[in-house]
């Protein structure tokens, strides 16, 4: 065998290689996600989508309580977080030389980095501990602190994109700068800033960690915000690690619902909002 | 409270009195109003930053009570026994740090020879397809993760993993000894599964960097296309891969519940990798709610601040690199 | 001769420790097309932002000296930039519509802003700029198109129209023509001269020949100083500096 067979010998070796590693990331997600539909999908009833559960040893019963739950929470987190971090955000493109920009920067950073169930347990300090109990306003702050830095940062990145010539311009039809902020720079890129919004808030819809010692978890639909509240994710977790057949079937059912709705709204996001560049930015910072 | 301008097809412009004429001096004159509009733009940074100040001090305030009883002890002792109100985190330290680096050795070599044929060998579309899926794992809840781990790849690791690596590696210590599935390796394992998408997005950003110029300098040498993706771009790009590489250790560190789902729970050192374990964040997951006493709180508080501690060590480490990397790349 | 409507004294520009602009007097008077030539980088463009206070966008921009508009300095820290800009519009160098908007909103934004919101009013105002402009028969039908759907040329009149909605009496043009091609270039010289009857022009560009058709007066400068200021037929044909006749037979540039 001469030198050149061997380097071409290499050269398939290494080829291989590359597609065998491909092959090893795209199996699990394949295994993953085909297994939740496998033992996700039979469950799936009237019943799962519009019962509360049913005591142990019941057939039947579902997770309407959960999957209000969930929408509650994060609606109640984005409500706080997505204004702010929008704001925020602005703030750091616009006006972002300061020293006040400067340490916002570093808290946002710091606080991406956080993981979700320290960010539990801030939930749990900053409002379990002064109210006296498990709450959905604990659980929906909890969810606004994941939120919040993913929000700040993708639109600090999509407005950094905006020229400075597109800014003078607007300047330059005598409209105080605040006007030229919101009204050209934001709501000229409203559409990619809403794709990271949406992007932020299908993550923390699926957030477990932060909602075990805040929101905690109920057995009926309730809208209480200051009283536990049930999620998806907390549902299918206490329904896994529970010793009953029926339970965890529900469990697979409710991570169907889940996976489904988090894909879901992902590959919309990507598709019918795709401007390369901005998407580019928007999923950078995960 | 604005002066609009009178407009007719047959009117010249009539400027106003003074440059800076029109109704204004009040509260929310055109000079104010920028004014104003920052001060409560920096008010609300200021608030989400004395936030951050507020809960770091609450956390350890929470968590002083555990640092006065325990001390150093804390971090040196695997005594953990809530019964007893002792604590020490030595395991979950260990168990945290074990599982993130058996997953980055499994998830690396994967991450990087995936970025390389989404950018170097695969036609632009195929790689954006194969990109599309990697992000896929990443919008992945944990809990969906945890549970197939629970139900899936706990069974296959203890019928048909643990065989192949007792049979193989068996001879080592730390890779023999009883498996039930649930344990250190399936924990890895879901890891690395979880942490590839971080790492691999991160290196595709590295090699896309790599001028193409320097690519064709090294095919035009006649060298085959491997040799060229070894010289022009793995090579150039070793700092940058090195960060992805640590950016995905910090998300490791901190995965909470995929991880809690399949580790065991054993508030020990593990023995082997088929060993039950905890991990900080685990710990914190399955006893934070039912903690009685006082002292038991404060010791999972104690173990939040260090997990946030490791988290941000790892998290600064690959800032630096990748910074580093970036200011070569221009320089 | 009536009264100028801009006076610029002894006018000082710095960047930094950069000096950009050292010491420039001229006076403009109401309803003339005012070109600046002069090489690159010989602070023109700095110049006519400062007459706005746009250079202040820049970080480390500063002014000295004075400029006179209606009785006020306007580099004083009582003049407000943002009234200011809304008598002294400005179109820039490269067409800038805003890209999100339809072209009757970039007509109408600076209005609407302001707090306009009657629909007829704008749509007057709309057709009334975009005539003005020289735009209004090719854009008529298609008011609801994005604005950067149109050619560059009728981008700049869109943002001529968009400058004119304001209604400033004095419209600043750096370089307005200088990413365009001659028939665009065309249009909008013809444009300028008939806004002169309504509005006070002061144009920076690199097109000398430009400058001598179209405007009434020109300064000449280079390395921040003026060298010469005068009527264009003068400056053209019987340059009182050697340096100016120099840079205007082509002799270095």
């Amino acid at each position: 065998m001469n030198y050149y067979t061997w380097r071409k010998a290499k050269n398939y070796f290494f080829h291989s290689l590359l597609s065998i590693s491909a092959v090893l990331v795209l199996i699990p997600l394949f295994l993953v996600v085909a297994y939740v539909v496998y033992k996700g999908i039979s469950g799936l009833s009237l019943d799962f989508f519009f019962n509360t559960p049913k005591p142990v040893g019941e057939v039947g019963g579902g997770m309407v309580h959960a999957i209000m739950g969930t929408l509650y929470l994060v609606a109640l987190g984005s409500l706080i977080a997505v204004p702010i971090g929008v704001v925020c955000g602005t703030f750091l493109s616009e006006f972002g030389d300061g020293k006040i920009a400067k340490s916002l920067r570093v808290a946002i950073d710091l606080l991406t980095g956080v993981p979700s169930i320290v960010i539990g347990i801030f939930a749990y300090i900053l409002i379990v501990i002064p109210f006296k109990g498990f709450s959905a306003l604990a659980g929906g702050i909890a969810l606004s602190l994941i939120i919040l830095p993913i929000v700040t940062r993708s639109t600090e990145e999509i407005l950094k994109l905006v020229p400075q010539h597109i800014k003078e311009a607007g300047l330059a039809l005598g409209l105080p700068r605040w006007k030229v902020t919101y009204f050209i720079v934001v709501k000229g890129n409203l559409k990619a800033i809403l794709t990271g919004v949406i992007l932020a808030i299908s993550r923390a819809a699926g957030e477990t960690a932060p909602l075990l010692f805040t929101a905690f978890g109920n057995r009926y639909v309730s809208t209480e915000l200051l009283s536990p509240m049930a999620s998806l994710p907390v549902q299918i977790y206490n329904y896994s690690i529970s010793p009953f057949d029926d339970w965890q079937a529900q469990a697979w059912t409710g991570a169907f619902v889940l996976i489904f709705l988090i894909l879901g709204i992902n590959l919309t996001c990507r598709t019918f909002l795709n401007r390369k560049k901005i998407l580019e930015k928007v999923t950078r910072q995960k | 409270m604005e002066n609009v301008v009178n407009h007719s097809s047959n009117t010249k412009p009539t400027p106003s009195s003074s440059p800076s004429g029109g109704p204004k001096g009040g509260f929310f004159s055109l000079k104010n109003q920028d004014k104003l509009h920052l001060t409560a733009i920096k008010s609300l940074a200021v608030f989400v930053i004395g936030l951050l100040i507020t809960l770091l001090i609450l956390l350890l305030k929470q968590a002083w009570p555990a640092v006065t009883e325990f001390g150093v002890e804390f971090i040196t002792s695997d005594w953990w026994n809530p019964v007893e109100d002792q604590f020490g985190g030595l395991s979950f330290i260990v168990g945290t740090v074990l599982t993130s680096i058996i997953a980055i050795i499994i998830a690396a070599p994967v991450s990087i020879g995936v970025a390389l044929l989404m950018t170097e060998v695969l036609p632009e579309r195929a790689g954006k397809t194969i990109g599309l899926f990697v992000e896929m794992i990443a919008a992945i809840p944990s809990i969906v993760f945890g549970l197939w781990g629970l139900f899936y790849l706990a069974p296959f690791v203890r019928e048909t993993l643990t065989p192949i690596i007792k049979s193989t590696l068996g001879f080592i210590p730390f890779f023999n000894g009883p498996s039930f599935g649930i344990g250190v390796l399936t924990a890895s394992l879901i890891l690395a599964i979880m942490i590839i998408p971080t790492i691999t997005s991160l290196c595709r950003e590295v090699f896309r960097s790599v001028p193409t110029l320097q690519r064709e300098a090294a095919l035009g040498l006649g060298s085959t296309r491997w040799e060229m993706i070894r010289l022009a771009v793995i090579k150039p790009s070793f700092s940058g891969i090195m960060g992805g590489i640590v950016l995905g250790l910090g998300r490791a560190l901190g995965e909470t519940m995929a991880v809690a789902m399949v580790i065991g729970n054993q508030p020990e050192i593990p023995k082997s990798i088929f060993s039950s374990a905890a991990t900080m964040a685990s710990v914190i997951a399955n006893e934070y709610a039912e903690a009685d006493s006082d002292l038991h709180v404060s010791a999972l508080c104690l173990v939040g601040i260090l997990l946030f501690g490791v988290t941000l060590i790892a998290n600064a480490i690959a800032r630096l690199i990748v910074w580093n990397y970036n200011r070569k790349q221009q320089g | 001769m009536s009264q100028p409507i801009i006076s610029v004294k002894d006018l000082h520009i710095w960047y930094n420790d950069f000096h950009a602009i050292k010491g420039i007097s001229i006076d403009y008077l109401p309803n003339t097309i005012n070109a600046i030539i002069g090489p690159s980088g010989c602070g023109k463009s700095t110049f006519v932002r400062t007459l706005n206070r746009i250079h202040e966008e820049v970080p480390g921009a500063r002014a000295q000296g004075s400029i006179m508009y209606m009785g006020k300095n306007i580099l004083s820290s009582e003049v407000d930039p943002v009234d200011l800009r809304r008598q002294i519009g400005m179109v820039f160098q490269k067409p800038n519509p805003f890209p999100s908007m339809s072209i009757f909103e970039n007509t109408v934004i600076g209005l609407k802003l302001q707090g306009e919101k009657n629909k007829s009013k704008l749509m007057e105002v709309a057709e009334t700029c975009l005539k003005k402009a020289a735009l209004w028969d090719e854009v008529k039908d298609k008011l609801n198109k994005p604005g950067t759907s149109l050619s560059g040329g009728q981008q700049q009149r869109l943002c001529i129209a968009r400058s004119l909605a304001v209604n400033p009496p004095v419209l600043l043009m750096d370089e307005p023509t200088s990413a365009l091609d001659p028939i665009a270039t065309g249009k909008i010289e013809e444009l300028m001269t008939e806004l002169k009857k309504e509005y006070t022009v002061i144009i920076v560009t690199h097109n000398m020949q430009q400058a001598a058709r179209i405007a009434d007066y020109t300064s000449f400068f280079i390395l921040g100083e003026l060298i010469e200021h005068g009527l264009s037929s003068d400056i053209f044909t019987n340059p009182k500096q050697k340096t100016t006749e120099d840079y205007i037979t082509g002799r270095f540039g």
